[in-house]
């Protein structure tokens, strides 16, 4: 028997065969994974089908396949399971015309919490000077970090991030990926999306990829960098006696493939720092003018389909 | 309970926050303007005829029903237009708790509202005939009714985004309309719910209570029945929203 990557021992979260379509729309296609303590990053380009994943696990939409669990329940069914859960949704989940305290204030209130940890919750994500003033004058990254709090006030064993991060400038960002770190530490399952890998890469431990609605890859970090090792990148030239730079491209081992367009070349190698070096040193020795070297296809939409094609 | 409180005044706020509660309690001082105008030549006799027969219908078949109409589909219809349902619903708290927290919230707002318009209009009244007897009829109808209307309203305003579009034909076309225009559809009309409040609980003695029904048409089933078809129609749109609130997919707008 073997394991999968995407499915841990000691499971808080489980999805279990999940598909869900709307219309004719497949947005999670037959997805089976697991999550436990620790910070797992869910990571998969824009319209990958976290968000719809997500929703599915807090009991937000009903899955069309397949089933969820969480802390051994199914959320739709039994809701006192949201005592332990918490979520950060992507979209401006606010009240504008609250202020941040009584925001946070509402979130306890609603999941039968003290209102003692309103003001912990608070200076945790670095609001507390903001604290009495209307959510509806915050910035995207203020909202953000109010969302964070409320879901922080209840204290979540599980606490589920959709994006958290967006709008957030770098030093909020260090100090939550930091809190998230820290919660992740005290035995806490944390489960953050993102769709930047570098973001996914300083927060999570372990790695579930999406890409057009289906698991693409999982582990951890490591791993999935390591799948991702393999990828031929792909180079545009611009110099203006492209034959001489081909002809001399050819012969490289690392090179796979080289098209001329005019006075472009397109090449594909495995061995980007080599080729880095080698064409303008090529350029200069032959005295070929070089202006353009750049990635043409280094998207991380590409790297997961790149992902999606080999498990094929 | 806290849940409940919570909900109730985050929602009152959100119903009426803005320049809403400006606009309709300007839409709720229209009957006792109407009735100000409208009686300043007329004797105290006369002047309960006109009560009867101008402010009382606009407060019922007007106000009541478009302010609830805003009040009511903005309960649910907000939080999914915000985005704010699933703040809602990722919560340990029961589907018919939130709904019933929403509607109340809704309820009191919107009663609170059209009640100061019946309130302004009987005031009106009772200076120009010195009579209070319209004032308990008005306040029992305008509750009546607002409870009706405030909870089919928030239903139509968790399904669809064009609530108050779809509640405005409603309002014209069947309330004012059609079942006035067809006697045997009145006992399916919730603005008749109001008047037949309002008559149920109007002294006979009153100048002109005869006429009443002329101008009124069909009024059943009497204050007491208006009251628990009111009280029947909120309980239904509660395990309905509830129901909807499990089953449907909380997707924002």
């Amino acid at each position: 028997m073997t394991t999968s990557p995407a499915v841990v021992t000691g499971a808080t979260v489980e999805v279990r065969e999940v598909s869900k379509w709307f219309g004719q729309k497949v947005a999670v296609s037959d997805v089976t994974c697991s999550f436990g303590p620790g910070l797992s990053g869910l990571l998969g380009p824009n319209g990958a089908g976290k968000t719809t994943l997500l929703r599915m696990i807090c009991g937000l939409l009903n899955p069309s396949d397949g089933s969820v669990s969480v802390l051994g329940v199914d959320p739709r069914r039994d809701h006192r399971v949201y005592r332990r859960v918490a979520l950060v949704p992507e979209e401006d989940a606010v009240y504008g015309h609250l202020t941040a305290r009584a925001f946070v204030s509402y979130a306890a209130d609603l999941s039968g919490v003290s209102r003692k940890g309103v003001d912990k919750a608070i200076r945790v994500v670095d609001l507390a000077d903001a604290a009495d003033r209307a959510i509806a004058g915050f910035s995207k990254g203020m909202r953000q970090r109010a969302k964070v709090a409320a879901a922080l006030v209840t204290e979540p064993e599980i606490l589920i991030l959709d994006e958290p991060l967006n709008g957030t400038d770098p030093v909020q960002r260090a100090h939550l990926i930091e809190t998230f770190r820290r919660l992740a530490a005290d035995g806490r399952t944390i489960i953050v999306s993102s769709h930047v890998l570098a973001e996914v890469e300083r927060m999570a431990d372990r790695v579930i990829a999406i890409v057009d609605g289906r698991l693409a890859a999982a582990g951890g970090v490591h791993a999935i960098r390591q799948a991702m090792a393999d990828i031929p990148y792909r180079i545009r030239i611009d110099v203006d006696d492209p034959r001489t730079i081909a002809a001399d491209l050819i012969t490289s081992a690392s090179v796979t493939s080289v098209t001329m367009a005019g006075s472009t070349l397109h090449v594909e190698t495995s061995d980007l720092p080599d080729l880095g070096r080698r064409v303008p040193q090529v350029a200069k020795d032959l005295g070929v003018r070089l202006t353009t070297f750049e990635p043409e296809d280094e998207s991380l939409e590409s790297v997961f389909r790149y992902l999606v094609r080999r498990r094929k | 309970m806290r849940a409940f409180v919570s909900i109730v005044r985050v929602t009152t706020r959100q119903v009426v926050g803005g320049r809403r509660w400006i606009v309709l309690s300007l839409l709720a001082l229209l009957p006792p303007v109407v009735m100000w105008f409208s009686s300043l030549t007329l004797t105290p006799s006369a002047s309960i005829d006109r009560y009867n027969d101008a402010p009382l219908p606009t407060l019922l078949l007007l106000v009541v029903p478009i302010v609830t109409l805003v009040v009511g589909s903005g309960a649910l219809g907000d939080e999914r237009r915000d985005g704010t349902l699933s703040f809602l619903l990722v919560r340990p708290v029961r589907r018919a708790t939130i709904v019933s927290a929403k509607l109340a919230a809704a309820f009191l707002a919107a009663a609170a509202i059209a009640g100061m318009g019946g309130a302004l209009a009987s005031f009106v009244l009772a200076l120009r005939a010195d009579t209070w007897v319209t004032f308990a009829p008005t306040l029992t109808a305008v509750l009546v009714g607002t409870a009706a209307y405030t909870a089919v309203f928030m239903i139509l305003g968790h399904l669809t985004s064009r609530a108050v579009l779809i509640g405005l034909v409603y309002v014209f076309v069947w309330e004012s309309g059609i079942s006035f225009a067809a006697p045997a559809l009145a006992n399916v009309s919730i603005s008749r719910l109001g008047l037949s409040a309002y008559v149920g609980l109007l002294p006979e003695s009153t100048p002109g209570f005869g006429a009443l029904t002329e101008v009124l048409g069909v009024l059943e089933p009497g204050a007491g029945g208006a009251v628990a078809k009111a009280a029947g129609i909120t309980l239904v749109c509660v395990l309905i929203g509830a129901f909807l609130l499990q089953r449907l997919d909380a997707t924002s707008e």
